[in-house]
């Protein structure tokens, strides 16, 4: 192959990857700068165009006092439902994991073989069914009917045990239990605190699923106070005059609000989970297994 | 101080049709270290595991101190391992983790620390206490390991090939530590190795496994010296003894150009295969019309000693696998080695021979041996 040919094949490689990127970054980088530009300016200007500060504050000002700050309510509420749902998901799926991955019991290959389905089914093709349920036990419209799905979090356990299986030597956890330790302390004591990557992942995981949930709360909760976040976008869009034109005819008393408002309040949504994924990119990235074993 | 009993302790895999220990007799003395030695799939870990509660019994029992110990967990079996990769808890520094089987037993702080402090000094890792294991050396990682079987001062101590990870050199010094530091504790030792000048240097008694069955336990040089078949015989002794097949004749068994003459009673029919162990060191450089004929491929000179290692003219078929590539090995005065695509003699001293069957390999004695 000449040289020029390389530099030909190079160069398209290059432009075919810069395509792409464009492409997936245009819907982001669109979404940044439309709240800093009033509906008429996102209309007219340039989709990059830059608007100003101004603009901005006012947007969030409008976003976060709407409809006597219910914003910061879904906020709250999101951040319970998560971080309730994401407590209860670690506490399930990570002994569960390292259960299925270093222990011995009976129906262990029928357990993990059933984590593995219902890990492909789809998480809204069971909300019916747990509306059923949870309406029976009298948790309809309590936090609870939020938190409690997620202590069945497949993916987690599969994680887990994926984790566990592979890089917990298991002559560690002999070790232990020579040195007298029950199943329990072996647990706690050897393959938890070496654990500490997988429960961050876990987490995260949780965390976001919880956090991005829209089904299950829209089914769960009954009223605009107990919305969390996604659901509450549901709202705005509907407050939103450029797609619900015959609501708002000229002289309506019901608040509008424009599209850099809805841009502004999706950014809201998701700053949460960039925030905590600050937190879990941390402990994901340690290691903690060097000088275990010698290799 | 203990005593441990293997008795007819068997271990069969799930799926597998053979038994990877085979109803294993084995009697350890309180105070001795006995080393398990075999080739690889030879049970002898897993026999280790067994005593260990790591592995499940399937058949026979094990007694510590006259107790069966085969359905009691690891924790209550008062028992201290020290693994081939160590399994040092990467998460805890050297003190907790020479400390973490005190702390399941509930001590003090005070004690654990005192404890913990007097092995640390048995062993020279006193600067080493507030490092984690991932700040070791391999050699540092292996004092650890076996400072936190000593600390617990258990009954019975089980090393799993525990050298295996060090360098040439390191292993040497270290097995000479280890072999002062059990004797010095008394504590009732199970070691495992695959390594026979391993076994032989620091066993009180060596046991031979292979094929999960336990071959010949004895002192390493009884075993040396009588083996009781041609598999121990090939595997104790660096190099190995030369295992070569001859037919018996009137007189003795042909060796390539020569007759051994078997000895007083050994039971061979004329025309019968039969398999002739030499000692490299029972062969020596003969002259004149003695000896067999043998072109020599290599001489290894190792300072006070040299080997030859040559091919019989005239060859017999030689045991399979135990030898190199057919050769015969001697070993002789290097002042005296051939060069190599030499033909010498290779005289055989008297009385040095042994004799196994060509088909069980069990040994041919001679009367009164």
């Amino acid at each position: 192959m000449t040289l020029q040919r390389r530099y030909v094949i190079q160069a398209v490689g290059l432009a075919v990857l810069l395509l792409f990127t464009v492409f997936f970054f245009i819907p982001i980088v669109w979404l940044f700068l439309a709240p800093t530009k009033t509906d008429g300016q996102l209309l007219t200007q340039s989709p990059f165009a830059l608007g100003s500060l101004h603009t901005l504050t006012q947007t969030f000002h409008r976003v976060i006092t709407y409809s006597g700050h219910s914003v910061l309510i879904w906020l709250k509420n999101s951040a319970i439902y998560s971080f309730g749902g994401t407590a209860l998901a670690v506490v399930a799926a990570i002994p569960a994991g390292y259960g299925l991955a270093l222990t011995q019991f009976i129906g262990r290959r029928l357990l993990l073989s059933i984590t593995l389905v219902v890990m492909i089914m789809p998480a809204t093709a069971l909300v019916l069914p747990l509306f059923l349920e949870i309406n029976k036990l009298g948790l309809y419209g309590t936090i609870w009917s939020l938190i409690l799905p997620f202590g069945f979090f497949p993916f987690g356990v599969y994680l887990a045990y994926i984790y566990f299986s592979s890089t917990i030597p298991k002559d560690l956890l002999a070790a232990a239990r020579i040195d007298g330790a029950g199943e329990w302390a072996v647990f706690r004591y050897i393959a938890l605190p070496l654990a500490r990557p997988i429960v961050a992942l876990v987490g995260f995981f949780a965390f976001v699923a919880s956090w991005n949930n829209f089904f299950l709360p829209f089914v769960m909760t009954y009223d605009s106070s107990q919305y969390p976040l996604q659901v509450g976008l549901q709202q705005l869009i509907g407050s939103t005059a450029s797609f619900n034109p015959a609501n708002f005819s000229a002289g309506s008393s019901i608040v509008v609000l424009h599209r850099p408002d809805l841009a502004m309040a999706v950014i809201v949504a998701i700053a949460p989970v960039l925030i905590v994924f600050l937190f879990a990119q941390r402990a994901l990235v340690s290691g903690m297994l060097a000088g275990a074993t010698k290799e | 101080m203990a005593t441990v009993t293997f008795d007819a302790a068997t271990r069969i895999y799930p799926k597998s049709d053979r038994a990877a220990v085979d109803a294993l007799d084995l009697e350890v003395e309180d105070g001795e270290l006995l080393v398990l030695v075999g080739p690889s799939g030879c049970g002898k870990t897993t026999t280790l595991r067994m005593l260990a509660g790591l592995e499940h019994v399937d058949d026979g029992a094990i007694r510590i101190d006259g107790k069966d110990v085969v359905n009691l967990a690891p924790r209550d079996r008062d028992i201290a391992m020290v693994f081939q990769n160590y399994a040092l808890y990467p998460h805890m520094n050297v003190a907790q983790n020479m400390g973490f089987a005190l702390r399941m037993a509930g001590k003090s702080k005070a004690e654990i620390g005192e404890r913990v402090r007097s092995a640390a000094r048995i062993l020279d890792i006193e600067d080493y206490l507030e490092r984690k294991p991932g700040q070791l050396s391999g050699g540092q990682r292996q004092r650890v390991a076996m400072g936190r079987a000593i600390v617990r001062e258990p009954r019975v101590f089980l090393m799993d090939e525990p050298l295996s990870n060090l360098d040439a050199k390191l292993r040497v010094a270290t097995r000479a530590e280890i072999a002062a530091l059990q004797r010095n504790l008394g504590v009732t030792t199970l070691y495992v190795t695959h390594d026979q000048v391993e076994a032989m240097t620091m066993g009180d008694r060596v046991a031979v496994m292979k094929d999960g069955l336990l071959q010949q336990c004895d002192t390493p040089r009884a075993l040396y010296e009588d083996p009781i078949n041609a598999f121990v015989a090939g595997f104790i002794g660096s190099p190995p003894m030369n295992l070569v097949e001859g037919v018996v004749e009137p007189g003795g068994v042909r060796l390539g150009s020569a007759v051994v003459p078997l000895g007083d009673g050994v039971p061979s029919l004329p025309g019968t295969a039969i398999i002739v162990g030499l000692r490299p060191e029972s062969l020596w450089l003969a002259s004149g019309d003695e000896g067999i004929l043998a072109t020599v491929s290599i001489v290894e000179e190792l300072g006070a000693e040299a080997f030859v290692y040559a091919q019989l003219v005239d060859p017999n078929r030689v045991a399979d696998g135990l030898n190199v590539k057919g050769n015969i090995i001697a070993r002789v005065d290097p002042s005296t080695a051939p060069g190599n695509g030499d033909v010498i003699r290779l005289g055989v001293k008297e009385g040095s021979v042994l004799f196994f069957d060509a088909k069980t390999g069990d040994r041919l004695r001679r009367r009164g041996e």
